[in-house]
Parts: C-alpha cells; sequence; structure tokens
C-alpha cells in the first residue's frame, strides 16, 4: 500500500517534473525563434556586406555569399575615415557620459530631496521640454553657438550634458525618491552634510539609474545624426553616424559598403549592451516599478 | 645742431612709420578665405573636392576655400538651419531648393563681364532652366542629369526581345515590357513613371496639367491627352509587367529609380538616371540607354536637372565667391570631377571627352541631353509641385492601385477639377505663376 503510494507520488513527480521541461522547452523554443527574427536584419546585414552589388537583390536571394567579398569592408574604411569617425564618436560619448553623470545625479538630488519654491512648476517645465520636437530647437541653437563661436567644435554636442537632461533627471529623481530617507537621517547623524549624503550614500545606491543614463547616453550620442551635421564641418571631425551617411548618394546606395561599415559601426553597441544589460534591465525595472 | 638731430630723428621716424604703413598694407591683402560647402559622391568624391581647392588656390594664392564636405542626407538640415537663422550659410554651395533662391546672389553682370565664361558654354536647356530664376542669373549649372529607359541586354537576349529604338511608343513599351517579364524568376520587363506629366505624359501630348496663365485646370487636368497618358498608364498596371510602389519600396532604392532590382536583372527595362547609368557600369552590366517613349509628331521632352552652384546673398567676399565658383562650376573644375570622379560636365566641350563617351550607353544618354525638357514649364509654375499635383493625387493613386476600371479614367480625372482649381487658386496668389 505504501509502495504503490511511493509509486504513485514518484509518477506523479516525474510527470511534473516532465511537464515542467515540456514547458521550459517551448518557451526556449518560441525564445529561439523570436531571437532569430530579431537577428535576421543583422544577419541579412553580414550577408550583404559580403556580397557583389548585383547579387544583393537577386531572386532567388543567396543567404550566404558564395564567394564572400572580404574586400567589401577594406573598400568601405579606405573610401572613407571610418576609423576615425568612429574615435570621435567615442570622444563625444564618453565626454556627453562624463557630463551627464556629473549634472544629473545633482539635479535629481535637488528635485528629489529639497523642498524650494515653486519646485513642482520648475520640475513640470522641465518636464515640458522632452515635449518640445528637437527641431524646433535647431535654429535658435545654432545661432546661439554661431554667437559664441562654437560651431565646428564638439562644445554644441557636448555642453549640453553639462546641464541636464530632462529625461535622465526624471528618472533619476524618482529613482531617488525610492531610496529610504532615513539613510541620509543617518548619514547626517554621522555628519555627513548635503554634498557628503549625495556622494557617500545616494550615488552608491543609484548604480541602476546611473547604468541607464549611462547606457542610453551611449546609444543617443553613438547614433546622434543630425546635431553632428549642424554644428561639424571639418571632414576629420565628423562621428561615425556621419560617416555611414556618405555611403548613401544622390541616386544610389552602396548598400555593400554601408552594410559592411554598419555591422562594424555598431560592435561597439552591442558590446556595451552585453556588459551592461542585467544592470540595465534592474534599473529600467527599478525604476518603473517604484518610480 | 640739436635742431638738425630732432628733423634727421622726424624723418627716421617717419620713414619708419612709412615702412610700418606698407607693411600694414600688404597686411591687408592677405588672402580672403570663403566657404564651400558640397557634398561627397560617386560623380564627385572627396579626392576631386580636394583637387579643385588645390587647383583654385595655385591660380588664385589671395584667396582661399575652407571646404565642408558633407553626405547628401545632412545638406537639406543644414542649408536650412543656416538661411533660417541668417547667418552661417556658406559663400558658395548648392541652391537646388526652390525656397532657397531668393537667398542666392544675382551673377548676371558678372557673368556677362567674365571673359572666360559665358552662359553659351553651357548646354542651353540646362542653362535656362537651372541657373535662370526670375530673369536673373542665379547660379551656374553643375553636372547634367536626366531620366531615359536603362534596358538589360542580357534580359532581351534571353526573352527573344529585339532592343529598343529612340523611335519607341509608349504601348511598345508596354509590348516589351509583357515580353520581358517572367513571374518564375521574379522577373519584371519594365518599372513605372514616378508622377504625372513627367517625360511620358509630355511625350504623349499631355503637356501641361494647367493653363500657362494658370488660370484653369479645366480641359488639361482631364483633357483628351491627359486621359489619353493616364489610360496608357492603367494599361501599363494592368499588363502586370511591373512592380508595384510597394514592390519597389521593399526590394530596392525607390527615391530616384529602381535601380538595385535593375542591377539584380529583376527589371528588364528602368527609367533611371545618368547617376545609375554609373553605377550600373560599375556592376558590370550589359545594358544600353534609350529616351523615354513618345508618339511620333509629338514633341519630345526629357526630365532632366542640374546641380545649381550659387553664391549665398549674404556673403561678405562677392568678387572671390564668383571666382571660385566660375571656376568650380566652369570647364576646370567640372574636368577636375569628370577625371578623377565620374562626373558628367554641363558643359558640352567638357563633356565629349568623358572617359567613357565612346560606349554606347553614353551615346544613348548624350541622345537626350538636348530634348526640352519638363523643367522648362514646371520652372515657371511651382503650383504644380507645390500644390496642384497633391490635390489631385486620387487619380494617380487610383490607377497604381488597380482600384478603377479602364472606363473610369475620364470619371475620375473629372473628378480631379475641382480639387485642382481650388488648389491652383489658392496657390497662384501664394507662389506665383
Amino acid at each position: 500500500m505504501r509502495t504503490d503510494a511511493a509509486a504513485q507520488l514518484k509518477r506523479s513527480n516525474n510527470w511534473r517534473r516532465a511537464k515542467k521541461l515540456i514547458g521550459y522547452a517551448i518557451v526556449y523554443a518560441f525564445m529561439v525563434c523570436l531571437a532569430c527574427v530579431f537577428m535576421l536584419p543583422i544577419f541579412w546585414m553580414a550577408s550583404t556586406s559580403l556580397k557583389l552589388p548585383q547579387d544583393i537583390f537577386a531572386w532567388p536571394p543567396e543567404w550566404l555569399p558564395s564567394t564572400p567579398q572580404w574586400d567589401n569592408y577594406a573598400e568601405a574604411f579606405s573610401k572613407y575615415p571610418l576609423a576615425r569617425y568612429m574615435l570621435n564618436s567615442a570622444i563625444l560619448v564618453v565626454a556627453n557620459i562624463i557630463g551627464a553623470l556629473f549634472s544629473v545625479p545633482i539635479i535629481a538630488y535637488g528635485f528629489a530631496r529639497f523642498d524650494f519654491p515653486f519646485k513642482n512648476a520648475l520640475f513640470l517645465l522641465m518636464l515640458s521640454t522632452m515635449m518640445v520636437p528637437g527641431h524646433i530647437k535647431l535654429i535658435p541653437l545654432f545661432w546661439l553657438y554661431s554667437r559664441l563661436d562654437m560651431i565646428d567644435t564638439y562644445w554644441p554636442l557636448i555642453l549640453p550634458a553639462y546641464f541636464g537632461n530632462p529625461f535622465f533627471i526624471f528618472l533619476m529623481t524618482q529613482f531617488i525618491r525610492t531610496i529610504p530617507r532615513e539613510l541620509d537621517d543617518a548619514a547626517r547623524i554621522d555628519g555627513a552634510g548635503a554634498w557628503g549624503i549625495l556622494y557617500r550614500v545616494i550615488i552608491p545606491l543609484s548604480r541602476p539609474a546611473l547604468t541607464v543614463i549611462v547606457v542610453f547616453t551611449f546609444l543617443w550620442v553613438w547614433n546622434d545624426f543630425l546635431e553632428p551635421i549642424i554644428f561639424l564641418r571639418d571632414w576629420d571631425s565628423y562621428p561615425i553616424s556621419v560617416g555611414l551617411a556618405f555611403f548613401q548618394g544622390r541616386y544610389s546606395v552602396e548598400w555593400h559598403l554601408f552594410m559592411g561599415a554598419t555591422l562594424v559601426s555598431i560592435i561597439p553597441i552591442l558590446v556595451v549592451y552585453f556588459f551592461a544589460q542585467r544592470h540595465l534591465i534592474g534599473g529600467l525595472a527599478s525604476i518603473g516599478i517604484k518610480g | 645742431m640739436k635742431h638738425l638731430i630732432g628733423r634727421r630723428a622726424l624723418v627716421l621716424v617717419s620713414l619708419l612709420l612709412l615702412l610700418l604703413g606698407s607693411v600694414g598694407g600688404a597686411g591687408a591683402q592677405d588672402p580672403v578665405t570663403i566657404t564651400w560647402w558640397t557634398l561627397a559622391s560617386a560623380e564627385s568624391p572627396e579626392p576631386a573636392i580636394r583637387a579643385v581647392v588645390e587647383a583654385f588656390e595655385a591660380e588664385h594664392p589671395n584667396i582661399k576655400v575652407d571646404v565642408t564636405i558633407m553626405a547628401e542626407s545632412a545638406y537639406g538640415d543644414l542649408m536650412n538651419t543656416t538661411i533660417g537663422a541668417g547667418e552661417g550659410a556658406p559663400d558658395i554651395a548648392y541652391f537646388w531648393e526652390t525656397p532657397w533662391l531668393p537667398h542666392t546672389l544675382d551673377i548676371t553682370d558678372r557673368l556677362e563681364a567674365d571673359p572666360d565664361l559665358s552662359r553659351d558654354d553651357y548646354f542651353e536647356e540646362y542653362f535656362n532652366n537651372w541657373a535662370v530664376y526670375n530673369g536673373r542669373v542665379v547660379g551656374l549649372p553643375f553636372t547634367v542629369g536626366a531620366n531615359f529607359v536603362m534596358y538589360n541586354k542580357d534580359v532581351f537576349d534571353e526573352a527573344g526581345v529585339d532592343y529598343p529604338t529612340a523611335d519607341w511608343t509608349p504601348w511598345e513599351y508596354i509590348e516589351i515590357a509583357t515580353a520581358l517579364t517572367d513571374p518564375d524568376k521574379r522577373r519584371w520587363g519594365g518599372d513605372r513613371p514616378r508622377g504625372p506629366f513627367r517625360a511620358i505624359w509630355r511625350n504623349i501630348g499631355a503637356t501641361k496639367p494647367y493653363s500657362d496663365d494658370s488660370a484653369t485646370v479645366e480641359g488639361y487636368i482631364n483633357g483628351p491627352d491627359a486621359v489619353a497618358a493616364y489610360t496608357w498608364l492603367w494599361d501599363l498596371v494592368d499588363s502586370g509587367a511591373t512592380p508595384t510602389p510597394a514592390d519597389i519600396e521593399v526590394l530596392g532604392t525607390e527615391g530616384t529609380g529602381p535601380v538595385d532590382l535593375f542591377i539584380a536583372g529583376r527589371l528588364g527595362m528602368a527609367t533611371l538616371n545618368n547617376g545609375h547609368m554609373i553605377t550600373a557600369a560599375n556592376a558590370g552590366v550589359n545594358f544600353g540607354v534609350v529616351p523615354e517613349p513618345h508618339v511620333p509628331d509629338n514633341e519630345r521632352f526629357v526630365h532632366a536637372w542640374a546641380l545649381r552652384a550659387s553664391i549665398w546673398a549674404g556673403t561678405e567676399h562677392p568678387d572671390e565667391a564668383y571666382e571660385f565658383l566660375s571656376f568650380w562650376a566652369g570647364p576646370e573644375g567640372q574636368r577636375i570631377n569628370m577625371e578623377i570622379g565620374a562626373l558628367m560636365p554641363s558643359l558640352p566641350a567638357v563633356l565629349e571627352d568623358y572617359p567613357d563617351a565612346e560606349a554606347d550607353y553614353f551615346q544613348g544618354f548624350m541622345g537626350v541631353l538636348n530634348a526640352t525638357q519638363t523643367a522648362e514649364w514646371r520652372a515657371t509654375h511651382p503650383c504644380w509641385r507645390g500644390a496642384v499635383i497633391r490635390a489631385v493625387s486620387d487619380a494617380w493613386d487610383l490607377i497604381m492601385l488597380g482600384e478603377i476600371e479602364r472606363d473610369e479614367v475620364q470619371a475620375t480625372l473629372d473628378a480631379m477639377v475641382e480639387p485642382g482649381q481650388a488648389a491652383l487658386d489658392e496657390c497662384v496668389p501664394r507662389l506665383g505663376g
């Protein structure tokens, strides 16, 4: 009797385990399919980068070129100074990240922890600037930077980061509000002032939000096309986003070179995302849930 | 004695000041720097642009050129921003958008006084349609562009179809396209026009969508020639010998013509341009060139354009800017671009030295350059592109989507008269015409 019960329990456990495994298999199969769908554009990009122009739109499509044209990469990089452009983008990214990490926590800390006249109105005013389309600001900004003699320098592309970004300030403010004020009080009892609390308590606890700022700044600056074309003039100072546009001519696109150059240009983004994804997802989740 | 020393000292000081003054005068003749914005392209690549600057500066040591080379997709935004801001625009650039034209410098007198360059040096149609605005010369036509039909000889040979000749008609175009179409190979025989009242419309006889005095669309937008042209389009769509706009959007570069599908051998014929011609030649495609089909006895039109190289009206150095403009868009500059890049110059005397001038396809291209340009009428009627074309686009769309029957073409165009007339009446006071 007891043996039967044990056997039944075992069968039940096995069945439960099998059901769990089948469930996992279905989920994983679905996710693999989904990943393939998402990977398809990158695969097509890689495949196109190795083709001859006449094979790119041929029918039936050749998924893997029979004779890979590795020279396409060399041609793309010799035709335009893409390595230099990638370095320029890296410089802009680093300068912007430093600027964002410097300015955003300070401003957000002020909104999250201090009371001052018109605080809510100022916060709303800051948020409202997010609603203004970027194109509208171009002519006044151009006029301003022209007066400051900053056209054809990196300053117009870097300086704004040192004065805060409304989206990041909003995110960071919401995140700081989730940090218990008791920690501030404890630090204050230990003798910390406002700056000490910010740098010793708030910032160390805000790593998820700061990661979001770093990754998003990286993506936005790396991919920014409009502002560099407005403010830069020197052939050697363009970022990679502008460099890639040279493959799109007046009448046609050099798809094979364009795809090769684009593939190389997205590698830094993939690397950053790969290393930051855990913090990024955690950061977004914590801001989204608790904010 | 003291007086003598004093006088000598005075003379010495005066001489010294004079010398310094003359040095200062020399300083005033320091090179003038002018700014030039241009685009890097297959026709005019970066090395050719640098070579133009180098050659110009060698000839004009008193003028320095500060060149900015940018991508095609960046150019419009930057021009709009700087022209809108009223500052920061370059001394010399392409002013290809109509709203930019009022911001160009009138160079009529300078060109007339120029001993080395004359409007007669350029293809007449290109100069008149692309360098002249409201009777004043606002720039120089840089390079020539034109639409024509490129046909893939290998596809024709495989289908056993004779190559088209310059005297073909629009209806022969449909017949040939149908004969070349092979659904199993996902191959279409031809492509569709990219808008009404371009070359084929005019070659059929529908020369304008409204009256020359911009008073009425009645009898033009729905006149017998327009009905014939739209019916021809209906027949072309119905033949199934062309990719749909969606096919072209998905499969290739839709913007200026389906060159990607043509190069891939999936279009037997396509209405393309000389930029595409170079691309196809570089890709090793075996192709020929013929003018767009037309109706015998009708005047032959070509859809053509040039890049308008102009001086910004706000320049502080108009003389130096003109010196450079006439060099860059004159014989020397265009020749440099032709030899280093693949530019097709707007000066016949230079174009005849084009490296591939003897090739069949190039001869075909030369054949369209002197045809009457569709731009001739359009340039003086900005309302066609500015307003009327949008108001009457339903007729085009319905035919392209196969939504109406052949015998409904006339009624569909009749229905366009009211919105077309309203758009014209609203636009003429605003844009002129």
